[in-house]
């Protein structure tokens, strides 16, 4: 539901090229990245933001091997108008950046603590009438920010299981498998690629209302988890992967007796972690992203999560609460963000292009 | 220990070699046609009840008139309804007007951005994150947190920080003609960080053989970044662009909690026209004339796609 | 490599163990309220609106609590609610709204005829006081056949001038003394403005209620947005004198004097946020919206004033409108019985039972909730004045600040909601309201046209 399942398409080629242009690894001396793609084709995972002590061991190399460059050679670092000119440019953007990036957080967490009448008549004083940390204690237990991010967390964690299971599962039957029907389930799902999110819409949330089998399933996370699961993105680019798992493998497991089952669980499983991965941010960024959908099978408050709750609570919280709700519902990923940097980063530049 | 990268997968891969000579149940459950089966079954009731199940109730729905209880054959009714709807031309209009706009923000900026940091030799790490992190805040906040940015009194945060500068008060949302462009510029706020990581990624792909060539020839800085970069984003600047296209055309979240549509359908886009047709009526919801409009625009997005898919194929043979 | 491989797979692991709780979680939640015993009825009703004060909350359980005590067969099951024209199709078509809920008088006619809400007429009936009721409004819930199928609850409004008396003081302006007029209220705003940098006066706009503000601010100024024929047509009349007058009020305001809030998305709930919070000092919505003030808003009644909407020229009148209780379509007899019998305790009885009334008040008063506030009778005005008369040592909100609306209640003319395509005509309103508040050189003439025109057509389709 969430990806733009015509663009989905289009993204598969993205995130394809993104894998490769990702496998090239950021920082990389040269040297060592034809290394390590002669040795196995592995994706490098030297993403921005490692650690400084190798950082500064990769420039020293670099150097050295006049290996890690951009668009400026060595020879224009060294002309002082291209060296003076670039550090300012950088100097601005860092400055630019760090208002873009870091601005309106900060603005959140100083308004998450100050009083409603300062946020609504001097919201860029500093605290002019005090700190009000009440806000934050009861936007956790009057406005119950806790209960829907938990909410949030159930929606993503179910519709991740549902992604993973039917991609994982579905690429394996299209790819190693192979049924004679393949071919033609290939078509099919790959046909939905064309059909926007949009068209989905209404007879999507009829189906939810009157499922061909069963009661309706309104107010369930169901609704929202099922769904998610016709990803046919996902089960296009788990089955390239797979196609790229050497053949031998499965012939050599095959030979030694190892049913579909084993095959899948022990071999195609364990080799399919990094995809998997990948699968696995798209999942967990779109479901946290939803909005809409959850908005309309979800009427139930107690169910909601937090991107369809907020907006409701607009018209009877207090602005201080509200903002403290803010802020605690922004916090959690944000950390979570720092903590797993690299992993986003990768995952972004692998597919960010899917536009949540 | 190998885990080669998806790429490679393009090159068709070794057929299995299924024998097939019999056509009984059992052979068949030996040929592994149950397991094949079982493990098709995931795929097969998600994507059927889900995904194909819906897409034809979407054609069927377009030619009808239900209230969930009876259902009659209206023929062409609905669209004939949705075209003689006088908002429609204005939700195209406005969903245009996005489309171009967000380009106008959120295509160059990134990538000046992206090109510019590709050189940081320094903490690029913490430019990237710095770029980023908007990504991360949940868009319902930034949204909220935005529209609170936009209060139109000149004490607001933003009419403040520009009366420092010795500009405004502007209206932002509370005008028709600046709601959308604030709409775009929240937008691109809170995803401008992926595309930059997105290109950011494909410039590092670019072989550093290129530019030593292109030095040896006396190029200047502009003229690699001119003939060497630039020609290697194409690619991946097309996919952002198209991508983003369609995107833009089923945008939904920022005008539906922004503005609600307004001010005066100043920002109704038609994702929220379908909305309302379907789930914005108090007394009675028009399904046909929803999905009508939806197949609508499928069928416009249909043909960005094909025009997307003949461009690539040329661009990549030029 | 394995270190990010490793994050990965314990991120997901984390999301797996939430995925495994949540199963756990909501499999109780989602079990069918099957009963204890075969006696039992499980009854969903609405509560307050999605985060209200916890007092409130507080209140509303306490009066379920005694409502399982007289009827102990019956098992309360509360949901938030807000009625939104922009929400309610999608609950109505989901078939999630709970047993009992509640809608606007004016769309029980269409509900009705699209066969939506539960014929409760058998139950109705056999209340003792169902004859009691004022006629118009227990009509605005029957049927064409006669039948009850929706009955007057909660409140009756009309609308009314609500003003913040401290911004008025700020202003210079006598707190007791509030405009009587609406250029009195316009130089009030202005004066407000002026003197403390907040707006002086807010509109609805958004979710249809800036058309049903619009409407009343046509009313009070002798215009009419509908007129029904004799031949049972309807003709809408959007482009009229007084609702001209009444966008170029707003104009005025906005355009030349800058003393109203710039703000196109208040509806109903976010202008009481905005008036609590002391963004406005003056706004017109319905008599009773105190109560929600303080259930929901927290506000302070202290600062609070209420005045009658300013009556200028002939046929001018009030608005009234008002809160009806409906079924759920699919309920059962049990459930019907069930429904009715809340709807008796919760919404009627304390208006017709002294027992009941003090019962209500007092919990109401002890979770500082308002007590008193001024509402239109669903009965009779003798009625409604006896009740208050038996709650007297709770009334808890500052009457003497309301008496300029109270002094008049009884008096003014009042004229209901245009009865057919309510929500359409105030949702093309909504447009207009917004395109005067947004652009200074808006045609009020042309968008009047545009949108009678939009609404005629609905007229016409029936």
């Amino acid at each position: 539901m969430t990806t733009t399942a015509a663009g989905s398409h289009a993204a598969a080629h993205a995130a394809a090229h993104g894998a490769a242009t990702g496998a090239a690894g950021g920082n990389l001396g040269r040297g060592e990245g034809v290394q390590s793609r002669a040795l196995a084709g592995r994706p490098a995972h030297e993403g921005p933001g490692s650690s400084s002590g190798r950082g500064s061991r990769r420039r020293r190399r670099a150097r050295d091997a006049e290996a890690d460059r951009g668009i400026l050679s060595e020879a224009d670092w060294r002309r002082p108008l291209v060296r003076r000119g670039m550090s300012t440019v950088h100097l601005v953007m860092l400055v630019l950046l760090v208002i873009w990036g870091i601005g309106p957080i900060v603005l959140l967490a100083k308004f998450a603590v100050t009083p409603t009448q300062d946020i609504l008549r001097t919201p860029l004083a500093v605290f002019p009438n005090g700190i009000a940390w009440g806000n934050l204690a009861e936007a956790w237990n009057d406005v119950r920010v806790s209960h829907y991010f938990l909410n949030t967390v159930w929606v993503a964690a179910g519709s991740w299981v549902s992604q993973v299971v039917v991609a994982a599962t579905g690429g394996y039957v299209l790819s190693v498998l192979r049924p004679r029907y393949a071919k033609a389930l290939q078509w099919a799902v790959l046909a939905t690629l064309f059909v926007p999110a949009v068209v989905l819409l209404v007879p999507l949330y009829l189906t939810i209302l009157d499922p061909p089998v069963g009661s309706s399933m309104l107010n369930t996370f169901w609704a929202v988890w099922l769904p998610a699961g016709a990803s046919a993105f996902n089960v296009v680019l788990v089955q390239r992967f797979f196609d790229s798992l050497p053949r031998e493998v499965f012939e050599a497991a095959r030979v030694d007796g190892a049913g579909p089952f084993r095959l899948f669980w022990s071999i195609v499983l364990p080799m399919s972690k990094p995809i998997l991965g990948v699968v696995s941010v798209f999942a967990v960024i779109a479901s946290w992203k939803d909005f809409l959908w959850p908005l309309l099978v979800l009427p139930n408050p107690d169910l909601q999560p937090l991107s369809v709750r907020l907006p409701s609570l607009q018209g009877s919280t207090d602005m201080g609460v509200l903002m403290a709700a803010l802020a605690i519902s922004t916090i959690i990923p944000v950390l979570v963000f720092l903590v797993f940097q690299r992993l986003f980063l990768r995952g972004a530049g692998l597919g960010g292009a899917v536009k949540g | 220990m190998t885990t080669p990268d998806v790429t490679r997968g393009r090159a068709p891969a070794p057929e299995p070699t299924p024998v097939r000579r019999r056509r009984s149940p059992a052979a068949w459950v030996r040929r592994g046609g149950l397991s094949a089966l079982v493990f098709a079954l995931p795929l097969l009731l998600v994507f059927g009840v889900f995904s194909w199940l819906p897409i034809g109730r979407a054609v069927l729905m377009s030619f009808q008139e239900t209230n969930l209880i009876t259902t009659t054959w209206v023929g062409l009714d609905n669209f004939r309804a949705v075209f003689a709807d006088p908002l429609l031309p204005q939700a195209l209009r406005n969903t245009a007007w996005f489309a171009v706009l967000a380009l106008l923000f959120g295509y160059p900026v990134p990538l000046v951005a992206a090109v510019l940091m590709s050189d940081v030799r320094r903490l690029k790490g913490l430019f990237s994150a710095l770029a980023y992190l908007p990504v991360v805040v949940p868009p319902v906040v930034a949204v909220l947190l935005w529209k609170f940015f936009y209060d139109p009194r000149p004490e607001g945060v933003f009419n403040s920080i520009l009366g420092w500068l010795g500009a405004g008060p502007f209206p932002w949302l509370q005008d028709q003609t600046w709601a959308m462009p604030s709409l775009v510029l929240e937008a691109t706020w809170a995803a401008a960080g992926g595309t930059v990581i997105i290109y950011l990624a494909a410039l590092t792909s670019v072989p550093a053989e290129l530019y030593d060539a292109a030095e040896v020839d006396g190029a200047s800085i502009w003229r690699k970044i001119w003939h060497v970069t630039l020609p290697h984003l194409r690619g991946v600047l097309l996919i952002t662009l198209i991508l983003q296209v369609i995107g833009t055309a089923q945008v939904f979240l920022e005008p539906y909690l922004f503005t609600g549509g307004g001010p005066a359908n100043a920002t109704l886009t038609i994702l929220l026209l379908i909305y309302r047709y379907a789930f914005g009526q108090s007394l009675g919801a028009d399904y046909g004339q929803a999905t009508a409009l939806s197949l609508l625009l499928a069928v416009l997005l249909a043909v960005a796609s094909l025009a997307y898919f003949r461009l690539t194929r040329r661009w990549s043979t030029s | 490599m394995r270190s990010t491989r490793c994050a990965a797979m314990t991120l997901t692991s984390v999301l797996a163990l939430g995925a495994l709780t949540a199963c756990a979680g909501t499999d109780g939640d989602d079990a069918a309220p099957a009963g204890d015993s075969e006696a039992t009825t499980t009854l969903r009703v609405v509560s307050l609106i999605p985060g209200s004060e916890q007092e409130a909350f507080d209140a509303f359980d306490e009066r379920v609590a005694q409502f399982e005590d007289l009827n102990p067969d019956i098992d309360i099951e509360a949901v938030e609610y807000e009625w939104r024209a922009t929400t309610f199709a999608a609950q109505l078509a989901g078939g999630t709204l709970p047993d009992v809920y509640e809608i606007p008088l004016t769309d029980a006619k269409t509900l009705i005829e699209n066969g939506q809400l539960a014929d409760v007429d058998e139950q109705f009936q056999a209340l003792e006081y169902a004859d009691d009721f004022n006629e118009t409004l227990l009509d605005a819930g029957k049927g064409e056949d006669g039948k009850v199928y929706a009955i007057p609850a909660k409140s009756i409004y009309g609308v009314a001038l609500h003003y913040n008396r401290a911004m008025f003081e700020q202003a210079g302006l006598d707190p007791d003394q509030p405009p009587t007029t609406w250029d009195e209220v316009r130089d009030a705003a202005k004066a407000i403005k002026d003197a403390t940098g907040q707006a002086g006066f807010a509109t609805m706009a958004a979710n249809n209620t800036g058309g049903w503000q619009l409407a009343a601010a046509t009313y009070s100024r002798g215009g009419r947005v509908q007129e029904a024929g004799d031949d049972g047509t309807y003709t809408a009349t959007l482009d009229n004198d007084g609702t001209r007058e009444a966008l170029q009020f707003l104009h005025d305001l906005r355009w030349e004097d800058d003393s109203v809030l710039a703000d196109t998305t208040l509806d109903w709930s976010t202008i009481n946020q905005a008036f609590a919070g002391g963004q406005t000092a003056m706004y017109t919505s319905g008599s009773d919206v105190l109560t929600s003030l303080i259930e929901t808003n927290g506000l302070d009644s202290a600062d609070y004033g209420l005045t009658a909407i300013p009556v200028d020229g002939d046929d001018a009148g009030v608005l009234v409108g008002g809160t009806l209780a409906a079924v759920n379509v699919k309920a059962d007899d049990a459930v019907k019985d069930a429904a009715v019998r809340w709807i008796d305790f919760f919404y009627l009885s304390k208006l017709l039972d002294e027992e009941q009334a003090v019962a209500d008040a007092e919990v109401r008063a002890d979770n500082g909730q308002a007590v008193g506030t001024p509402v239109l009778p669903i009965f009779s005005r003798e009625q409604y004045e006896l009740s208050l008369e038996w709650v007297a040592d709770y009334i808890n909100v500052p009457l003497e600040q309301m008496v300029g609306y109270t002094d008049v209640m009884f008096d003014q003319p009042v004229v209901g909601e245009p009865s057919r395509s309510t929500q359409e005509t105030y949702g093309a309103l909504d447009t207009v309201v917004q395109a005067v508040l947004t652009d200074d050189n808006a045609d009020i003439d042309a968008l009047l046209e545009t949108a009678n025109t939009q609404v005629q057509a609905l007229l016409d389709e029936g």
